[in-house]
C-alpha cells in the first residue's frame, strides 16, 4: 500500500513537472506583418543625436527593461511569464530590419507586446528609443 | 505665533524665490532634435512620473484616455514605538481613488477615504505646459478637491444641512522639471470648510505646499514634499490665530516607477491623506515624534 501510494506521489510530480515545462515554453513570435508605410518610415531625429542615450535611456529604461532586459537580451524580470519569446536586439536578424519596421514592432505592437504609442506621445522620443536599441549590436 | 508664522512664510518665500529663479540659473538639459527645418514646440516631459505624490497632486497628468487606480495607505504614528510596532499595529488610514484623462489636459478622478468616510471628487487641468525649448519654463495646474463628509448627521448636530458636509480644496501648481533627475514645484492652496463640529476651528485656510524629485536610478527618486498651513489673522475668525495648532505635512521617501505603476514608501506627518483634512486638521508634528509611514501604489490603463 505504501509503495503504491509513493508511485502515485512520483507520478503526479513528474506529471506536474512536465505540464510545468510545457507551459513555461516560449514560443518565437510569429512573422509581423508590418504595413508599408512603417516600413519606408524615416526617423524625425539623426543617427548620434544626444536625446538617444538621455531619452532614449531613459524611456527604455522605463518601459522596456522588464521584459527586454538592460542589454535587449530578452532576459527581463518579466520576460519568463511570456508565452512569446522577447527576441534579442543585439541579434542580426533584429538590426537588419529597417528603423519603421522596429518602430511598428516597438510602438504599435500585437499581442503580448503592448501598444506604446500613449505611454510615449512625443515622437523624437520614440525614435530615440529606436535608435537606443540600435546601439544594442553586438 | 508670530515667530510661527515667520518662519514658514520666510521659506514659502525662500521656495519661491528659488523655483523661479533658477529657470535663469539653471540650463535646462532636455534635447532637442537636430532637424534642420522649423518644428513646433515640443513640450517637456512630465516632471514628475505620476499624478500623486505623497498626498499632493503633481502638475503631471496622463495621456488622454488613461485610467490611474490609487491606493494610498498611511500608518498609524510612531509615537508608540515597539508596542505598535511603529505605528504598523495602530489604527490606519486608506485611500480609493480613480483618475480618469478626458484630455492630454484635463484629468478628473473621484476617492473614498476611510476617516470620516470622506467621498473626493478631483479635478486638474493644467493651464500651461513646459515646452523643451524652454520657452515656457514652468508648467501651470489647477487643481481642486471637492470633498463630501460621510459621518452620519448626528455629528453636525441639530442645525444639519448636507452642506454642511462639503469641504473644497484649490490649488495653483508652479512645476518645472530642471534636468532628466530634478523636478520641483510649489502650490499655493485654499481651503474652505463649509462647517465645523467645534466652534475653534476657522473655515478658511491658505497654505503653501513644495515638492520635489531626485531621480537617482533609472527607475529610482528621492522625493520630499511639505504642506505648510499659514496662520494669517487677518482671514482667521479666531482672536489667536496660533491656537488652531495644525501642523505641517513633510514627508521624504522612495519612489519606484515603471511603465504602468508607481511606488511612493515613506515617512509622513499627516494621516489624512485627502489635501483640505491634513491642511485643516492635521496636528502630527513630524520633529516631534509625530511621523507614520505611508504608501502610495498607483496603477496606469490606457485605452
Amino acid at each position: 500500500m505504501k509503495k503504491s501510494i509513493k508511485q502515485l506521489v512520483l507520478l503526479g510530480g513528474a506529471i506536474a513537472f512536465t505540464v510545468t515545462m510545457m507551459s513555461m515554453t516560449q514560443k518565437p513570435g510569429e512573422p509581423w506583418n508590418i504595413p508599408a508605410k512603417y516600413k519606408t518610415m524615416k526617423s524625425t531625429i539623426k543617427a548620434g543625436d544626444a536625446s538617444i542615450n538621455a531619452e532614449g535611456k531613459e524611456l527604455y529604461n522605463k518601459h522596456c527593461k522588464a521584459c527586454h532586459g538592460a542589454k535587449g537580451l530578452g532576459d527581463g524580470p518579466k520576460a519568463a511569464s511570456m508565452k512569446t519569446s522577447t527576441g534579442d536586439f543585439s541579434s542580426k536578424g533584429f538590426q537588419a530590419q529597417a528603423d519603421g519596421e522596429i518602430y511598428y514592432q516597438s510602438f504599435v505592437g500585437r499581442g503580448e507586446m503592448p501598444n506604446f504609442e500613449k505611454k510615449i506621445t512625443d515622437e523624437n522620443d520614440r525614435w530615440a528609443v529606436v535608435y537606443y536599441m540600435r546601439n544594442m549590436k553586438k | 505665533m508670530k515667530k510661527t508664522f515667520t518662519t514658514y512664510g520666510l521659506m514659502a518665500f525662500l521656495m519661491v524665490s528659488f523655483l523661479f529663479s533658477t529657470g535663469t540659473v539653471i540650463a535646462q538639459e532636455e534635447t532637442e532634435a537636430t532637424q534642420e527645418e522649423p518644428q513646433k514646440e515640443r513640450p517637456a516631459r512630465p516632471a514628475f512620473e505620476s499624478g500623486l505624490l505623497f498626498d499632493n497632486a503633481t502638475s503631471t497628468i496622463q495621456p488622454s484616455k488613461t485610467l490611474e487606480m490609487i491606493i494610498q495607505h498611511r500608518f498609524g504614528t510612531m509615537d508608540n514605538g515597539v508596542s505598535d510596532l511603529f505605528g504598523i499595529w495602530a489604527p490606519s488610514n486608506i485611500r480609493l481613488g480613480l483618475n480618469f484623462s478626458i484630455l492630454n489636459n484635463l484629468m478628473v478622478g473621484i476617492g473614498t477615504t476611510k476617516y470620516n468616510k470622506m467621498q473626493d471628487i478631483q479635478i486638474k487641468y493644467n493651464l500651461l505646459q513646459q515646452t523643451r525649448s524652454n520657452s515656457i519654463p514652468l508648467t501651470i495646474t489647477l487643481y481642486e478637491v471637492i470633498g463630501i463628509d460621510g459621518s452620519a448627521d448626528e455629528k453636525w448636530g441639530p442645525d444639519y444641512k448636507f452642506s454642511n458636509r462639503m469641504s473644497y480644496f484649490s490649488q495653483i501648481i508652479f512645476s518645472r522639471r530642471f534636468n532628466d533627475k530634478l523636478s520641483l514645484q510649489i502650490a499655493p492652496s485654499f481651503t474652505h470648510y463649509n462647517a465645523h463640529i467645534v466652534d475653534t476651528l476657522d473655515h478658511d485656510r491658505i497654505a503653501i505646499s513644495a515638492a520635489g524629485r531626485f531621480k537617482f536610478s533609472p527607475q529610482s527618486s528621492i522625493i520630499v514634499s511639505g504642506d505648510f498651513p499659514l496662520e494669517i489673522q487677518s482671514i482667521s475668525e479666531q482672536s489667536d490665530v496660533s491656537i488652531l495648532d495644525s501642523k505641517p505635512n513633510i514627508c521624504i521617501g522612495w519612489e519606484v516607477s515603471t511603465s504602468t505603476h508607481a511606488f511612493h514608501m515613506y515617512i509622513g506627518s499627516a494621516q489624512n491623506i485627502i489635501p483640505q483634512e491634513n491642511i485643516m486638521f492635521n496636528t502630527n508634528d513630524f520633529f516631534d515624534g509625530g511621523i507614520l509611514i505611508g504608501l502610495n501604489v498607483t496603477r496606469l490603463w490606457s485605452f
